[in-house]
């Protein structure tokens, strides 16, 4: 009878053993969580998110277009809403990330009258050809950045913000 | 830019560019006919706000607000406030805020008041369209702001 009891020692042993696993648990997964850049991360079935743009109704003309997934930060879920500016180049649809490589603000297409047919940051007056190509004399250093296109049942799916490939 | 570490180091680098802070005044009621409607303003400020954040990031820092209740509001001084943030090296210092009273400062101080919207009650589509409107009601301000230097 006495060989099942638990002695003190084993007692010891099991519950900080547990202890210390639910510990280490404890900092390495916050840290695993930081390896991965958030802002490359998007949460979604095979990695595309469903967006309600029809490809039918994309033309040569960038529009805006909206999509929302969910993003942990440690604790705090939150819907995140993120923009693509999206076009037909030829039978290629392009998809283009609006936050300027400047300082992060959104970009616009046609935002400033006196440059047509560019994208327009209005916080520093940044610029980028359609293909994302930024503008020399103008604050950004870099193309606008891209978004894996994907189709399913007529919708436009997008997926991870890749560099560009245009420029 | 968020009131966070990195967001912060990027300021500190870049205050030629950052150059315009936000700060939401917020009011916080929880007698038992208020804390509803209070909880509903602050779930608009708040959305507004990190909107405002998303689409100017690398003009703006959006502060976290300065938050009262309504006795008590003397101990907030959007005076002293202002003066700091200029020390600090912000060009432009805007409140933003959805308890009225603030605008008897309009003279002193910038301040954008929106009256508040029961996002609550609305679903992602609609709500994203209500801030997109109120959003367009804040850009004039802004660009009248940054128009000035
Ligand atoms: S953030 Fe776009 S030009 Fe500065």
């Amino acid at each position: 009878m006495s060989n099942n009891r638990v002695t003190r020692r084993q007692f010891l042993n099991y519950t900080l053993t547990g202890v210390g696993g639910f510990m280490a648990a404890g900092v390495l997964m916050p840290m695993l969580r930081f390896a991965i850049d958030p802002a490359l991360q998007v949460k979604a079935e095979g990695d595309f998110v469903q967006t309600s743009t029809k490809i039918a109704d994309i033309t040569e003309e960038p529009i805006k277009v909206d999509f929302t997934f969910e993003q942990v930060d440690a604790w705090y879920k939150s819907d995140v809403t993120e923009a693509a500016w999206v076009y037909k180049d030829g039978d290629r649809i392009i998809a283009l990330s609006p936050v300027c490589k400047h300082l992060g603000c959104t970009v616009n297409w046609n935002g400033d009258s006196a440059h047509p047919n560019q994208f327009f940051c209005a916080c520093h007056a940044g610029r980028y050809e359609k293909t994302g190509k930024n503008i020399p004399g103008t604050p950004p250093l870099g193309p606008l950045d891209e978004y894996e296109v994907s189709e399913k049942d007529g919708f436009l799916m997008l997926g991870k913000k890749i560099a560009n490939t245009l420029v | 830019m968020y009131y966070n570490v990195q967001d912060v180091t990027q300021f500190q680098s870049q205050k030629d560019f950052i150059d315009t802070v936000i700060i939401p005044l917020l009011s916080v009621n929880l007698k038992e006919d208020m804390i509803k409607q209070s909880s509903s303003a602050t779930q608009y400020l708040m959305s507004l706000t990190a909107f405002i954040e998303q689409q100017f990031k690398g003009r703006i820092m959006l502060m976290p607000p300065f938050t009262y209740i309504e006795q008590f509001k003397e101990s907030i001084s959007p005076l002293d406030i202002q003066e700091e943030f200029r020390n600090a090296g912000f060009k432009h210092v805007l409140f933003i805020t959805c308890d009225h009273s603030w605008t008897s400062l309009k003279e002193k101080i910038d301040v954008i008041w929106l009256p508040s919207i029961p996002l609550e009650s609305m679903d992602q589509t609609v709500k994203k369209t209500i801030l997109e409107d109120q959003l367009k009601q804040v850009i004039p301000i802004l660009s009248s702001k940054w128009s000035q230097n």
